[in-house]
């Protein structure tokens, strides 16, 4: 399942390209937006950063669907043998490395825009963004089931998942700031364990529900 | 006498206040075939999908292989192929890569070489490496039959089946049919009218507002009275 959704979009390339596109608008946005100077940068390049994530996390998780949507093939999935639970599975680790070649280029931009430092604080946003990641992707690849059935699917996520993800975002912005300030990661041990609990909750709750979300009545 | 590979019971389905299916009564035994016909909005594709597990009924309730639809466990789904109006298929990927990835679904041993086979069957073996975005609606057709029957399921559905076909196609998909029932396979297919298809005995049914009737029997067909073989036998 992984396999076949990897090689439609290597064959494309349409995900990676239109998050990548999406994070640098983003941040292209939010640096002019935004008065640098007035704040420190690491507290505004930590924002535009989750920003640009949370935009280009919903878009891969709604296009890791689509292709199921494509000439009913969803339906070809759910009369199979396959396990409901591993189609979830598939598709949040297609969402996943989806929004995580996307958050590569995120960083790289915002290095670049926001005048940092490719350093050790860079690299120790690693398993901030990795849990980040997790957390977005089983909560959009959850709601994205849902709001994938429904006329006006593509406005409706962003109006649950946002919200939904509200704690885990404070808390990647938080340490991520931290991280990009040269904290060390033992010093924002309270923020990444929000993050830990919001990806074992909704990874858990996806792997469970999806099998009732996905189906078609 | 076999237990019965599907059976509904007072199946109804209603859309918001529209009903679509109406105390419908179905059964249809290991080896047989039935054809459900019926005008559009008839209900046809519906009663498929619910058969198929796809759809829950709003009342009343389906059982295949004796399960009810509503639960189907994987065994189960293992054993039923359906060719549906859409053709489940994936637009950017191969003929042959489509095939492939619906034989590893249904564990069927050695995907490649019976990928290669189905292609031959229905007649693209020249279009294996062509993705399926560039295939006319009949071919298509022809793809998504070879992909409903390549784990040669125990009961296959068929959602207007010769829809879109020219007549080589559509005497390629009743070898098909046919072939599925001579190994003992049944086959619920729809169509707009009775079709020319036999070679194999039909029961038809006709469904009209939600409510499915008995027109002929096997016994009617073996007479020859209503269907009469594409195959020319």
């Amino acid at each position: 399942m992984l396999r076949k959704d990897l090689r439609l979009e290597l064959r494309s390339g349409e995900s990676t390209l239109a998050l990548l596109a999406l994070s640098m608008l983003v941040l292209v946005v939010l640096v002019f937006a935004l008065d640098a100077g007035r704040v420190r940068s690491v507290d505004v390049a930590a924002g535009a950063l989750w920003v640009a994530l949370v935009f280009s996390g919903m878009l891969g998780a709604n296009r890791a669907l689509l292709a199921e949507r494509d000439n009913g093939a969803i339906r070809g999935l759910l009369l199979s043998p396959l396990d409901p639970a591993m189609l979830y599975a598939a598709k949040l680790a297609a969402a996943l490395i989806f929004m995580a070649v996307a958050e590569v280029g995120a960083v790289i931009l915002m290095v670049l825009f926001f005048n940092l430092d490719f350093d050790a604080s860079t690299a120790r946003l690693a398993p901030i963004l990795a849990l980040g990641a997790i957390g977005f992707s089983a909560l959009a690849t959850l709601l994205s089931a849902i709001t994938g059935r429904t006329r006006g699917g593509d406005m409706l996520l962003p109006i649950l998942a946002v919200p939904i993800f509200v704690p885990a975002l404070i808390a990647g912005v938080k340490a991520s700031a931290a991280a990009l300030a040269g904290a060390p990661l033992a010093s924002m041990a309270d923020w990444l364990r929000i993050m830990i609990a919001f990806d074992v909750l909704f990874v858990t709750a996806g792997y469970l529900l999806f099998e009732h979300v996905v189906g078609e009545d | 006498m076999s237990a019965p590979v599907v059976e509904t019971h007072r199946l109804a389905k209603t859309y918001g206040l529209a009903p679509v299916l109406r105390e419908v009564d179905l059964r249809l035994l290991a080896g047989s075939g039935a054809f459900v016909v019926g005008g559009n909005g008839a209900g046809k594709s519906t009663l498929l999908r619910i058969i198929a597990g796809l759809e829950a009924p709003s009342d009343g309730r389906a059982l295949v292989f004796g399960q009810d639809t509503r639960r189907l466990a994987a065994r189960y789904r293992q054993r039923i192929g359906m060719m549906a109006h859409q053709s489940f298929l994936y637009p950017n990927l191969t003929a042959r890569e489509n095939l492939e990835f619906y034989a590893e679904l249904y564990s069927v041993a050695d995907p490649r070489a019976s990928a290669d086979l189905w292609l031959a069957r229905v007649g693209l073996a020249d279009f294996a490496d062509t993705r399926v975005r560039a295939f006319s609606r009949g071919m298509e057709q022809r793809l998504s039959a070879a992909r409903a029957m390549l784990a040669e399921p125990a009961l296959l559905l068929l959602d207007e089946p010769f829809a879109s076909l020219d007549h080589d196609g559509a005497e390629i998909i009743a070898a098909l049919i046919r072939g599925a029932i001579e190994r003992g396979a049944s086959v619920i297919a729809t169509a707009h009218a009775i079709p020319e298809i036999a070679g194999v005995e039909f029961a038809a049914f006709e469904i009209s507002r939600g409510r499915l009737a008995e027109r002929a029997h096997q016994e009617e067909v073996r007479r020859g009275g209503r269907l009469r073989s594409l195959l020319g036998r």
